[in-house]
């Protein structure tokens, strides 16, 4: 199979946004509101608004471990601001709002591409674990996201291992379709946390090389994309933040969208 | 002989003079009746003068000396053809045990004795025996009824031929009249009708079976991709059983692959059975339909049935352009990934003139977007068009996509969106003429967009249609789709096309869910439902639930059934008898699917022994693009038919097809004495028609029916013996009631 990965400039639009050409909401957090009130609220399913929009991104949300409510990290803002660029990029119609659903929710199967991130701290309950191993064998793609080094992947390999005990992680090779769907992707970028990028460096922990991973069902279908020791969430959430590198939003922005046609059309 | 002949009145002059005195007398006796009374009643004087009336009206009839005129055939001066049936159903023993062809070797074995005797008398015979063909027999006592057809008007024609320089007196045709050519009588029997030659028919056997059981003929596709599951309809008629279960299988080449009990209803009511099998191996297969035989049955070869089906391993494939990327794309592709029949190419746009292609077959397909040569398109047997919008298309596309459906014979299938049907701007354009739904042009307004919740049910077409058969009978098929989640409808249809069905609706709204409709030499499919992925990935389908697959797979494997390529095998007959020759007929076209009368095209054929047969074939000059070669036939069993076409050296396409050699089975069918057949041939000869039990008038009947050589009798009615009892009855029923009314 060939693909052709031909598309608008992302730089065009990112600088459209960095611009304020394009205006983005600030997040609940910069406005100062109480998290767990938040969070309490935000544990709930997203109702479905009337003329239901074909794509949703959707935030899994799950039990975390020593850390509370790891789940929402970036949360709102990532996802909004990742869905006002994929609007702009991709015709699609694709809701602008946050999605976020408990992995345990029935209704989450309504929602075939699910993002979940700092899995270095999830701490799947059982209801959870089978929601989303239902959720991956009916067909849903799942996208991890932001957890660094050994330690992170041997819990998260933990937590996977009880989801689907009987599927191998491997790499995905830079000449996958899926670094195809839309934007070539040559090289793979270790898109730094703000943070890191501050401290003058992309790596966290012992996570100094980025992979791009892979769980395939037994048909030979690319079901999980595990982007570790890179943070796409975060070049999501900041990229309109000026001493934020473009190089890495705009990466992070082209893989997002590759994710996404991808996880729509295989 | 009184119905032949015609009555008249040969008395002379004297004769009329008697008869005139006699009604005279009779009168007297009339008027002297009523003037002298006695002791008499008006009651007894009409009686008395009603016997003496009449005695005197038959002395007068006599005295006129009637005669009959009567035509009959000189003896030995003419010739009378006897056709025998010598067809399998001759073998029938549904009187009284005893074979239909025993009357024959009993009336016409032996010269010396039964109807050849009496015909002999009369007339010169000539003895012939027909079943398929026809020929001059003369050892009547040898024949053998072995026949796998019955074609009577064809024997009677070359009978008629063979001895039309004859002085012929008639035909004798013996048979149980369970004629099954496929031409008509009417024909046949218009020489002998222009020519006044009667036929005189003799009906053998029952007019109805006691105890017996029939399947009917089975209908299905010639051809089918590997995997196919396949609906079929049996009707099974019986006499005998009424109330009994009985057992219909489906076999291929001896491994049943369906099986159904039915209760038999009353005697001859038609019982239709629908079944459904799947066609899992490759090449030709002649698949079996069979009720399990009863015990008692007159004829049990008539409880099977055989189709030969060519199922072929091949992939069609299918182009499915989508405007945006959409959940649908995802799990209509998962849901027929694992056909290996099937190739769903996709065209995906991603923005506005950016695509993304998925399982294409190289570099060079459909490098620039959606095709625009008719011989880029055609080269696809199935077209899904998904949320794309009219206006995308230029004109010349749009008219090449219904150029695709009613000049290709390709498959069209609309998906539901708010870029489809009405809401997508198709309203005037040729891709709705061809669609099997109404769109409204005003339904493109933006603002009154409409969205519904709907669960889908199969209508009554639905409920047994190949396509929506989401289990494994009708019946769960029909609880499956009741128990779907609901899927959401942007597109309202609910006005089809005049041609169009319709095989699911929504619930509530009563919308259109699925139609189509045959347009040219393809068919075009509406499915105005956004997310039948729902089938799939609600809450309420367990994983591990195959009715999203099980759906989409047999309704892309209907959208690309039947659409033909650009080399196309017909066969008008897919069975022939050994030694008989069958035709080959080809359609030929280019890329654009344009006839071609100018190709070289060979048909190289292959019996069951290996050999090869060569044959070019010729434009038949009745239609364009049609080729046809005569192939002869040997041994039993299937020959391969494969047929090449190319122009100017270059490869057009090749098609592979089977033709059946083994004898006949109609035999079997429908083998009741046709009663109505025979008197039709009988009367509209000027003939009469006879059972067995009634022939034996039938050398008399000749003598004065027949035409040919004859002489014209008078014969005297006056002395006949019923005439003088007439006479003497009446005169002794007057002197009987004078005696008991005590008159003089």
């Amino acid at each position: 199979m060939r693909r052709v990965a031909v598309g608008p400039s992302v730089l065009v639009i990112l600088v459209l946004l960095v611009t304020g050409f394009v205006v983005v909401r600030p997040s609940a957090q910069d406005q100062g509101a109480d998290l767990r009130a938040l969070l309490e609220t935000r544990t709930e399913s997203r109702k479905v608004s009337d003329g239901p929009s074909e794509f949703y991104f959707t935030r899994g949300v799950y039990t975390s471990g020593w850390r509370w409510g790891s789940w929402r990290i970036d949360f709102p803002k990532a996802d909004r601001q990742f869905m006002l660029a994929v609007n702009s990029l991709i015709d699609i119609s694709a809701a602008e709002e946050e999605n976020a659903v408990r992995l345990d929710d029935p209704r989450i199967r309504q929602f075939p591409f699910l993002y979940v991130l700092e899995v270095g701290d999830m701490a799947l309950s059982a209801k959870e674990a089978k929601g989303l191993r239902d959720y991956l064998l009916a067909g849903g793609f799942l996208v991890i996201d932001d957890f660094w080094g050994s330690w992170e992947w041997a819990n998260f390999e933990r937590q996977i291992r009880r989801v689907l005990p009987d599927h191998r992680i491997v790499d995905i090779p830079l000449n996958h379709p899926i670094f195809n769907a839309v934007y070539r992707i040559d090289e793979l970028l270790q898109v730094p946390a703000i943070g890191n990028h501050y401290r003058g460096r992309t790596w966290e922990q012992d996570g100094y090389r980025p992979h791009a991973r892979g769980i395939f069902d037994k048909q030979g279908r690319l079901m999980v994309v595990i982007n570790w020791n890179t943070d796409l969430g975060d070049a999501w959430e900041w990229f309109e933040r000026p001493e934020y590198p473009l190089e890495f939003s705009s990466f992070a922005v082209q893989m997002g969208v590759n994710f996404i046609v991808y996880a729509m059309s295989h | 002989m009184f119905e032949q002949g015609e009555v008249a009145l040969r008395a002379a002059g004297l004769g009329y003079l008697l008869s005139f005195m006699v009604a005279i007398a009779a009168v007297i006796t009339v008027r002297t009746y009523r003037q002298v009374r006695g002791n008499s009643k008006s009651v007894d004087r009409l009686v008395l003068s009603v016997f003496r009336v009449g005695a005197l009206a038959l002395l007068v009839f006599c005295l006129l000396r009637p005669v009959l005129i009567i035509s009959s055939v000189v003896p030995q001066e003419n010739f009378l053809g006897v056709l025998i049936d010598t067809s399998k159903s001759m073998q029938i023993s549904d009187t009284d045990g005893v074979a239909r062809s025993e009357f024959v070797s009993q009336q016409f074995g032996d010269p010396e004795s039964g109807l050849r005797a009496a015909l002999a008398d009369r007339f010169a015979l000539r003895f012939f025996s027909f079943s398929g063909d026809t020929s001059r027999v003369s050892a009547v006592d040898e024949l053998l009824f072995d026949g796998t057809q019955t074609h009577l008007g064809g024997a009677i024609r070359s009978a008629h031929e063979e001895l039309s320089d004859l002085p012929l007196s008639g035909l004798v045709v013996v048979s149980d009249g369970a004629d099954n050519a496929s031409e008509g009588l009417g024909e046949s029997l218009l020489p002998l009708q222009a020519s006044g030659v009667p036929i005189f028919t003799v009906g053998l056997g029952g007019e109805k079976f006691e105890q017996d059981i029939q399947l009917s003929r089975v209908d299905l596709p010639r051809r089918v991709l590997k995997g196919t599951s396949l609906s079929v309809e049996l009707v099974v008629t019986h006499q005998g059983y009424r109330g009994e279960i009985a057992t219909v299988q489906i076999e291929d080449e001896g491994r049943i692959v369906g099986t159904q009990d039915i209760e038999l209803p009353a005697d001859g009511v038609p019982e239709t059975v629908r079944m459904r099998f799947t066609a899992a191996e490759e090449g030709p297969r002649l698949f079996s339909f069979r009720v399990i035989p009863k015990i008692g049955e007159m004829v049990v070869e008539n409880n099977l049935r055989q189709a030969l089906i060519l199922v072929e391993d091949r992939r069609k494939k299918i182009l499915y352009f989508e405007g945006e990327p959409r959940w649908e794309v995802k799990f209509l592709l998962r849901g027929v990934e694992d056909d290996t029949n099937l190739q769903t190419t996709l065209l995906q746009r991603t923005a506005e003139n950016k695509f993304f292609r998925v399982n294409v077959d190289g570099p060079d397909e459909l490098p620039g977007g959606f095709p625009t040569t008719r011989a880029d398109l055609f080269k696809y047997s199935g077209l899904i068009l998904g949320s794309i919008e009219a206006n995308y298309f230029t004109p010349d596309q749009l008219r090449m996509i219904s150029d695709f459906v009613n000049h290709r014979g390709g498959g069209l299938l609309m998906l539901g969106s708010h870029r489809s049907f009405s809401e997508g701007g198709y309203a005037g354009t040729p891709v709705a003429d061809v669609l099997p739904v109404e769109l409204d042009p005003n339904e493109s307004d933006v603002e009154d967009s409409f969205f519904s919740e709907v669960r889908v049910e199969p209508t009554r077409a639905g409920e047994t249609h190949p396509a929506t058969q989401i289990a494994e009978s009708e019946q769960d098929s029909t609880q499956r789709w009741s128990a779907l989640p609901p899927v959401t409808v942007v597109n309202p249809i609910r006005d089809v096309k005049p041609g169009a069905t319709v095989l699911l609706t929504s619930e509530p709204d009563d919308l259109v869910v699925l139609a189509f409709q045959r347009y040219g030499a393809g068919k075009s499919l509406a499915f105005p439902v956004q997310d039948s992925w729902m089938w799939q990935m609600h809450a309420d389908m367990p994983v591990d639930d195959l009715t999203h697959e099980t759906f989409w797979r047999k309704l892309l494997r209907w959208v690309v059934d039947g659409v033909p390529d650009q080399v196309v095998i017909n066969l008008p007959q897919d069975r022939v008898e050994p030694g008989q020759a069958f035709t080959v007929l080809a359609d030929v076209g280019d890329a654009n699917f344009e006839e071609l009368n100018n190709s070289s095209v060979v048909a190289v054929v292959t019996d069951p022994a290996g050999n090869i047969i060569e044959r070019n074939m010729e434009w038949t000059a009745e239609k364009d693009g049609e080729y046809r070669a005569t192939i002869p036939s040997g041994e039993e069993g299937f020959y391969e038919i494969r047929v090449e076409a190319s122009i100017d050296g270059e490869l057009l396409g090749e098609d592979l097809s089977y033709v059946q050699v083994s004898p006949s089975d109609s035999e079997f069918y429908d083998s009741t004495m046709r009663t109505a057949l025979l008197d039709r041939i009988a009367s509209a000869t000027g003939g009469l028609s006879y059972t067995a039990d009634s022939s034996q008038s039938l050398a008399e009947d000749i003598q004065y029916v027949g035409a040919g050589v004859t002489v014209v009798e008078e014969q005297d009615l006056w002395d006949m013996p019923a005439v003088f009892f007439l006479l003497l009855t009446l005169v002794l029923l007057e002197w009987g009631y004078r005696r008991f009314r005590g008159l003089a």
